[in-house]
């Protein structure tokens, strides 16, 4: 018996070594496509997850809202602190409601009067958060919406107030959204009221670096950072978050979005605004009159 | 022996459906704010933790579609750490019968120096091929923590699963190794 079955390994040992090495070397193959043709393979990816992922939700749903359930169980302890605390925030809203609507009403009157044309293509498209990116290192979303309903990689994600990142990966059904804080993220920012650039870094953590910035004395703690817009991908004028001091005084953003909670985000529309090719009618030098066709000869 | 080829079968599955729900957990939208712990790679460790009691439970094939999977499930680059893992399971499942008789605190050592090894290399070749490279103090600590989680994978499924090594009258009854 023992000889048989050692009969039997010096047959089987080199055959699996062999199959070893076959899958060794096609895994290390894949590695090297992907190095090599990266949008591709993460194309492949995308749809590997909008495979795999919706076919999970059934269970993640509850398993998720169970979770935030207990969580939330601690802040129902302190209910009526929380009540008395957001009575004095409404009525603080309400004054500041009544002055939004003036200011709205103001500057609709303003609008008309210059007879300015806001982006009308500027809509959005909700989208379910469904998985997170599943390891510490990589910080992004998974959304239920994708190429079914028209997003495009690049467009800007964000939450009910802030920028929450970018699409990145889209599948039939699915789209990847890279967020602010992911190390691989920049946006162009322009803050406020200085009017300096800026470019807004993300490291895995939750506040993000400003770089490149030219002038820092114009700028302070609590600035507005928003989308500058350089490079037409996203649309300028998105609200990023605060300008704050780290404790070593190096500037960092505040984000605005509630990144510790991101349930539904909306994807703006947005189409680059197309570039300007050709001077023009009245800056250019004028051509040579273009031979007219005798049939339009003979209407003039 | 029909029993037996069934219940081999069966622990195949259960590997696939551990891996998977370790996936699911992973991609629960719990937390969206980064700076969270690093969570130790549990995939990891229960492949090395089956590989060395019953390796015939975890075929090289299945460790490789689960890393892969979890390769691109997890936004890692695809691929690579899924050789690293294949190799090191095939390490250390000819050594595993080596490992039958030095105490668990030599198998544990020895787990973990092949669990480092892999994400030593994992980080240079991605370096060497100039991919973009998150902190070292995180990925430190993922390895800390994974090597920490070993014993409680192996007390897990050897309480729960029964994933033992086969004594020796396992192997005399069944008399066959894969």
């Amino acid at each position: 018996m023992a000889k048989d079955r050692a009969q039997r390994d010096d047959y089987t040992t080199p055959l699996r070594r062999l199959f070893m090495g076959i899958v060794v070397l096609c895994l290390l193959g894949i590695f090297i496509v992907w190095r090599i043709d990266s949008p591709r393979v993460e194309k492949f990816r995308a749809q590997v997850v909008d495979s795999v992922v919706p076919s999970m939700e059934w269970a993640m749903v509850p398993v998720t809202a169970a979770v935030n359930l207990v969580r939330d169980f601690q802040s129902y302890q302190r209910l009526s602190e929380q009540n008395q605390e957001l009575r004095s925030e409404l009525r603080r809203m309400r004054a500041w409601k009544e002055a939004a609507l003036q200011l709205e009403q103001e500057n609709a009157r303003l609008l008309d009067l210059n007879n300015v044309r806001l982006d009308p293509r500027l809509t959005y498209i909700t989208g379910v958060v469904m998985a997170d990116s599943g390891s510490p290192f990589r910080q992004s979303v998974l959304l239920n919406v994708g190429e079914r309903d028209g997003i495009v990689d690049g467009w800007a994600a964000m939450d009910g107030i802030g920028l929450v990142g970018r699409i990145s990966g889209v599948g039939p059904d699915t789209a990847r959204a890279i967020l602010l804080t992911d190390a691989s993220s920049a946006i162009p920012a322009t803050i406020q009221p200085s009017g300096q650039t800026a470019l807004i870094t993300g490291d895995n953590t939750p506040a993000l670096a400003v770089d490149f910035l030219e002038n820092r004395e114009l700028v302070r703690p609590g600035d507005r950072v928003v989308t500058s817009g350089d490079g037409g991908v996203f649309p300028a004028g998105l609200l990023i978050g605060q300008i704050a001091a780290d404790p070593g005084g190096r500037l960092r953003v505040r984000l605005s979005a509630d990144f510790e909670r991101l349930e539904f985000l909306r994807v703006l529309r947005f189409h680059s605004p197309s570039p300007i090719v050709d001077p023009g009618g009245i800056v250019g030098p004028s051509r040579p009159e273009a031979f007219l066709p005798p049939k339009e000869a003979a209407d003039g | 022996m029909d029993k037996a080829a069934s219940h081999l079968w069966l622990m195949r599955g259960l590997y696939l459906f551990l891996a998977l729900s370790v996936m699911f957990f992973h991609l629960l939208p719990l937390n969206t704010q980064p700076g969270r712990w690093p969570f130790p790679d549990v995939l990891i460790v229960l492949t090395f933790a089956w590989v060395l009691r019953r390796p015939e439970f975890v075929p090289t094939l299945s460790i490789a579609v689960v890393m892969l999977v979890a390769d691109l499930l997890l936004q890692r680059p695809p691929g690579l750490m899924a050789a690293l893992v294949v190799v090191g399971a095939a390490y250390l499942r000819a050594s595993a019968p080596g490992m039958r008789d030095i105490g668990f605190v030599s198998e544990w050592t020895s787990v973990g120096v092949v669990i480092a090894v892999i994400f030593a290399l994992n980080r240079f070749v991605l370096s060497v091929l100039s991919v973009g490279l998150s902190g070292f103090g995180p990925v430190l600590v993922q390895v800390v923590l994974t090597i920490a989680a070993y014993p409680l994978v192996v007390g897990f499924s050897s309480a729960l699963l029964g994933v033992r090594r086969p004594s020796a009258a396992d192997v005399a009854t069944v008399g066959v190794r894969s």
